[in-house]
């Protein structure tokens, strides 16, 4: 996973995610939009034969007062207490 | 985002498993499901050198075979891009079996030990080393841990009425798990509601389950019934676990390089 900023302001950042696809990004994109303070999130893959820009780029618009970096760092760790929860339920039913 | 998970079996064995999951969101069931076929990593051979191959084949086929041949693969013990080394000596009259691959490591074995991988006759010889590599379905689809992953919505029926009594009922098929929800309508006599139901039970036919009734289908919101089968490198719960841990490391690692 290589990060590269394409734009970065007070509550717009767009950035590519080298070396990942859709598995990871719909999931943090799901995230994102459940975090609080993010107004607006997608991401934007190309297929493999398009060739170009094959990495993903993120886009995370954020509300006012809320750093879109910190947004994505909250959404990660959504996604990481998301994985512990379900681990422990899918043991839990074993 | 729902963070309490509910799990629950309805089908379970070592190589093949259902199991619902409530309070899920379809990006991360979609990407669990994808981190189940792509990036759980299993043991596959990848190179091949032949001493001698006088099969009616050429080694560029025996190779994509011996490629196919599921590997256990303990994930504990080995990390990506490691390598075990095989090696299979079998001479005609006889079949060769994936069976008949020896390993230079216990815990990487054949998974599946009557694979045919070709047909010698008298007078011909199969004999050759090979080198497995673990890697990620990502990379080939000989990698694969997971085949057949999937998952549906779970399905709640409604009985609305009453079919047409003059009328034969057509079959109304459904496949998948329903949710019980009409138990006094249904066919079998133990019917409780909220009891979990495969409709193969019914031969997924609801005229079966509810005869004479008209019914809707409804998908519960948030529910997945997840079908998981494996090619026996490792369990379907190694599986799952697998693949979640790979989502999470891979936030893990998100989280960190933002904070820098």
């Amino acid at each position: 996973m290589e990060l590269r900023v394409i734009d970065k302001t007070d509550e717009e950042l767009r950035l590519e995610i080298a070396g990942e696809d859709h598995t990871f990004m719909n999931v943090i994109k799901g995230a994102l939009l459940e975090t609080s303070g993010v107004a607006a999130a997608t991401y934007d893959v190309n297929p493999e034969q398009s060739g170009g820009q094959t990495d993903p780029i993120l886009s995370v618009k954020t509300e006012p007062g809320t750093d879109p970096l910190d947004a994505l760092a909250d959404a990660s760790r959504r996604v990481q207490d998301l994985s512990t929860n379900f681990t422990s339920a899918f043991e839990a039913a074993l | 985002m729902a963070e309490d998970f509910e799990v629950e079996f309805i089908e379970r064995e070592d190589r093949k498993a259902r199991f619902l999951v409530r309070g899920m969101t379809p990006a991360v069931a979609n990407g669990i499901r994808r981190a189940m076929v792509a990036d759980v990593p299993t043991f596959s051979v990848d190179t091949v050198r032949f001493v001698e191959n006088s099969s009616v084949m050429f080694d560029e086929m025996i190779g994509l075979r011996l490629g196919l041949v599921p590997l256990t693969t303990p994930l504990d013990d080995f990390e990506e891009g490691d390598v075990v080394t095989l090696a299979l000596d079998v001479e005609g009259p006889a079949t060769a079996y994936s069976g008949d691959i020896e390993s230079s490591d216990e815990l990487v074995q054949p998974a599946e030990l009557n694979v045919p991988i070709i047909e010698l006759k008298e007078g011909q010889r199969l004999q050759l080393e090979a080198d497995a590599v673990l890697g990620s379905g990502k990379a080939h689809a000989k990698h694969q841990g997971g085949v057949a992953v999937g998952y549906r919505h779970l399905h709640r029926v409604e009985v609305v009425g009453d079919a047409n009594e003059f009328e034969e009922q057509e079959p109304n098929i459904l496949r998948g798990v329903i949710e019980e929800a009409a138990a006094e309508h249904a066919a079998d006599e133990s019917a409780e509601d909220g009891a979990l139901v495969p409709t193969s039970e019914f031969d997924n036919d609801l005229t079966k389950r509810y005869p004479g009734k008209d019914v809707e289908v409804h998908d519960v919101p948030g529910a997945f019934v997840f079908h998981v089968e494996t090619d026996g490198s490792f369990t379907v719960e190694e599986l799952v676990r697998r693949a979640v841990e790979s989502i999470s490391d891979r936030a893990a690692e998100l989280e960190e390089k933002v904070a820098i």
